[in-house]
């Protein structure tokens, strides 16, 4: 499995990595940690890359080298990776295609953990980062702006983790909406192996939307917790009724992580009109993973 | 669902989301056609102006495209060229004329010169000369940095000197801990020096920017006034003085610092490491470069700029100082085709009197308000400057040049206040490769250029209103 972390500046990105990385030691996958760089007009694109290679023939670090080096330097210290040596000041940068450069540090560095820079629109350089090395999942701290969620579900071809207001000492529960999709078994999958391995207790809960009962639905909550006792997960069930959105927007708290499906409709209508994930991942404030 | 028809969608719908912006122009052009001009829009026959009129649809394609970006340049400018043709503004022997002039050629020239200086690496042998000059004190090396930025820039352009003095800057402030305000502000007055050295400094001569050469030509073109190297700097260097000393004063406001955290001794002592001093290529590229300079102070009436910026490539070439696949592949060559493409809209749009109309327009819009030219000025300037932020400075020259010029033919005020206004690129990023350069270290945000470039340009505005007004009527 692969994943990719998105960061940005170090004052938010802190709780993405924690997270970005415990996901990934969960499902035992490589992961690779891209900085994405402010996009340039193309009036001065090729000033500014001029501009960056004098600063490498300096050896003044060009802009994200060092945020990937503090990212580097945390996921040692948080023992994600272990490492004897962490010489950033020894790196090379290996210009791999348009707009990705890969860092390679000449000391001892995981084989598990790439670095890469990119520079240009987030929503551009992700999917193409994705598209190109096949990414599972997703990972990006949660900003303000909703349309970038939007955009992030729509149009990038693998799961996404939105990372808000996720604190590294709190104690995290999954809350993880089932339905009868092939996201929702998708995310009950990652939701199993995330549960196990950070020992997370799992609240799973099926909505009924304008309609007294579903035998389909209760079938596959159950299936679903038996499944997480048998792996030995602790585990609780709920019917909800009401709107989707709302009824698990209220449901989530601070320490909820969401795990969800993707909407299987129709991808006209969900870039037009959104989709009941899209919306709740917009109106929640906590961690909500859309698995695809 | 069928997969392979979300796919399909999905793939459509990515394109829409990158494209919005081009299908906007392009259908806003077609309804535009369609609905034709308004009809008092006549041409010298009497007849309703088409080509002026689809002239001006176009510009305003091309404005919604270079302003969004959603293609890339080289396509946008095939598209101006293309539209000119279909859409009956000039034949297309005449569009092909007008795509190359002195102007584009100084563009092309410009931007291969400047590969060629900054492969030479002169920045260490800059910083020596700079300390030794400024290096008493902290404060001084600040000020120094600025100076010296504004009047290379002036001559060699921003794109050259940003980026020989950023690997300075941030040589200079590389350990400091701009956790601390004192620290930041350090940081920050130190890069917000060199950039606005090198924007302010781009104003001083014709060789500093582009849009400098564009106005020249337009100028000569449709007021039949000459105006030569020495003449430009008579009208714009006092505006860069005094500019400089306001920019130096606004930065020590805004980012007060006791400087303390910056390691001037030790930034000093790796300078002196470096074995600049034995390097002949610094010499003799030092030597091309004022022989430059000084063929464009002499000969530029005769040769024209950018022959004799491309004379400056050529030598570097020839000398093997610099390798073709290196200009080639830092080139801009997106740029050069716009501007031509862009100058050679700027010609049709005067040629068919779209200009006119426009400026008549105009006249009448503000028939009812005294009748004193400085409306017209501050209303051309404001909107010059303005629009050279959003859309850059070059493009908006070649854009609004004519039209400047329109609206006083006889007086070379109105046409040399658009070029210098538009050079005031304070206020976003994109509106020079200098404050694009600054943004894309990360060590700036975009709210914190706009909040300083509102004062700097509400003053630079302010200043170049005083100097027309009352130094180059002087002049």
């Amino acid at each position: 499995m692969n994943i990719l972390i998105a960061i940005g500046g170090r004052d938010y990105s802190k709780p993405t990595l924690d997270l970005g990385m415990k996901v990934a030691n969960s499902l035992e996958a490589s992961t690779t940690i891209a900085y994405v760089g402010k996009k340039v007009s193309q009036f001065s694109e090729k000033d500014v890359s001029v501009v960056h290679q004098n600063l490498d023939e300096r050896q003044l670090y060009r802009p994200g080298v060092r945020t990937l080096e503090w990212a580097y330097d945390f996921l040692n210290s948080k023992n994600y990776i272990q490492e004897e040596k962490n010489d950033f000041n020894d790196h090379l940068l290996v210009d791999e295609e348009n707009s990705r450069m890969r860092v390679l540090l000449k000391g001892k560095h995981s084989n598990k953990i790439d670095l890469i820079l990119r520079t240009g629109e987030i929503i551009e350089q992700l999917r193409s980062e994705v598209q190109t090395n096949n990414h599972d999942i997703t990972i990006i701290g949660g900003g303000s702006n909703k349309g970038m969620h939007h955009d992030l579900v729509q149009f990038i071809d693998s799961s996404v983790l939105v990372v808000k207001n996720y604190s590294l000492k709190k104690e995290y529960k999954i809350l993880l909406p089932v339905n009868n999709s092939i996201g929702s078994n998708n995310a009950i999958e990652i939701a199993e192996q995330f549960a196990k391995a950070n020992k997370l207790k799992v609240e799973i809960v099926t909505v009924l939307e304008n309609k007294p009962s579903d035998e389909n639905l209760k079938k596959i909550l159950e299936k679903t917790a038996k499944r997480f006792s048998k792996s030995r997960i602790k585990n609780t069930t709920r019917v909800l009724e009401g709107s989707v959105v709302e009824t698990i927007t209220e449901s989530a708290s601070d320490d909820s992580i969401i795990m969800l499906g993707v909407s299987p409709k129709n991808p006209v209508i969900k870039y037009f009109f959104g989709s009941k994930p899209i919306s709740i991942a917009q109106k929640c404030k906590c961690p909500v993973l859309i698995a695809k | 669902m069928n997969d392979s028809y979300k796919i399909v969608s999905s793939s459509i719908l990515y394109w829409f989301s990158q494209k919005k912006w081009f299908v906007f122009s392009v259908l806003t052009g077609i309804f535009l056609v369609l609905i034709g001009p308004p009809i008092d829009f006549l041409n010298a026959n009497g007849e309703p102006n088409i080509a002026g009129y689809h002239s001006l649809v176009i510009l305003l394609m091309v404005f919604i495209l270079v302003t969004s970006q959603p293609i890339p340049f080289p396509a946008i400018a095939l598209l101006a060229l293309v539209l000119q043709v279909l859409l009956g503004v000039a034949p297309a022997d005449e569009v092909a004329s007008s795509l190359m002039n002195d102007a584009v050629l100084f563009v092309m020239g410009s931007l291969m010169f400047a590969i060629a200086i900054v492969h030479q690496g002169l920045d260490i042998r800059l910083a020596k000369i700079i300390i030794k000059i400024f290096g008493r004190n902290k404060r001084l090396f600040i000020a120094g940095l600025m100076f010296i930025s504004a009047v290379l820039s002036s001559f060699l352009g921003e794109h050259t000197i940003i980026a020989i003095m950023l690997p300075i800057g941030l040589s200079v402030i590389r350990n400091i801990d701009s956790s601390k305000p004192d620290g930041k502000n350090a940081v920050l007055l130190t890069l917000f020096s060199i950039a606005y050295g090198t924007i302010i400094g781009s104003i001083g001569t014709p060789s500093g920017g582009a849009r400098n050469v564009i106005m020249i030509n337009y100028i000569r073109e449709f007021s039949n006034v000459t105006i030569d190297y020495w003449d430009w700097m008579q009208y714009a260097y006092p505006i860069l003085i005094i500019q400089l000393v306001m920019a130096y004063f606004v930065l020590q406001f805004v980012f007060p610092s006791s400087l303390d955290n910056i390691q001037l001794q030790g930034y000093k002592k790796s300078v002196a490491k470096s074995n600049s001093a034995t390097n002949i290529r610094h010499i003799f590229s030092s030597i091309i470069i004022a022989i430059i300079v000084a063929g464009w102070f002499l000969f530029n009436e005769q040769f024209g700029l950018g022959i004799i910026a491309l004379c400056g490539v050529l030598i570097f070439m020839i000398c093997g100082m610099v390798s073709w696949e290196v200009i080639n592949k830092n080139t801009n060559w997106g740029v050069i085709l716009l501007f031509a493409a862009t100058i050679s809209l700027g010609f049709q749009i005067n040629d068919t009197g779209a200009a006119e109309w426009l400026i008549n327009k105009f006249n009448m819009m503000i028939s009812n308000l005294p009748e004193d030219s400085s409306f017209s000025w501050s209303f051309m300037t404001i909107i010059t400057g303005l629009t050279a932020n959003f859309f850059t400075s070059s493009a908006t020259t070649s854009l609004l040049g004519p039209m400047a010029i329109e609206l006083e033919p006889n007086n070379v005020i109105f046409g040399m206040s658009a070029a210098i206004a538009s050079g005031f690129s304070f206020l976003t990023v994109i509106s020079s490769p200098t404050a694009m350069i600054l943004y894309s270290t990360g060590l700036i945000s975009v709210k914190l250029f706009f909040r300083i470039g509102l004062l700097m340009f509400a003053s630079s505005i302010v200043i170049l209103y005083l100097m027309s007004r009352f130094y180059w009527v002087m002049l």
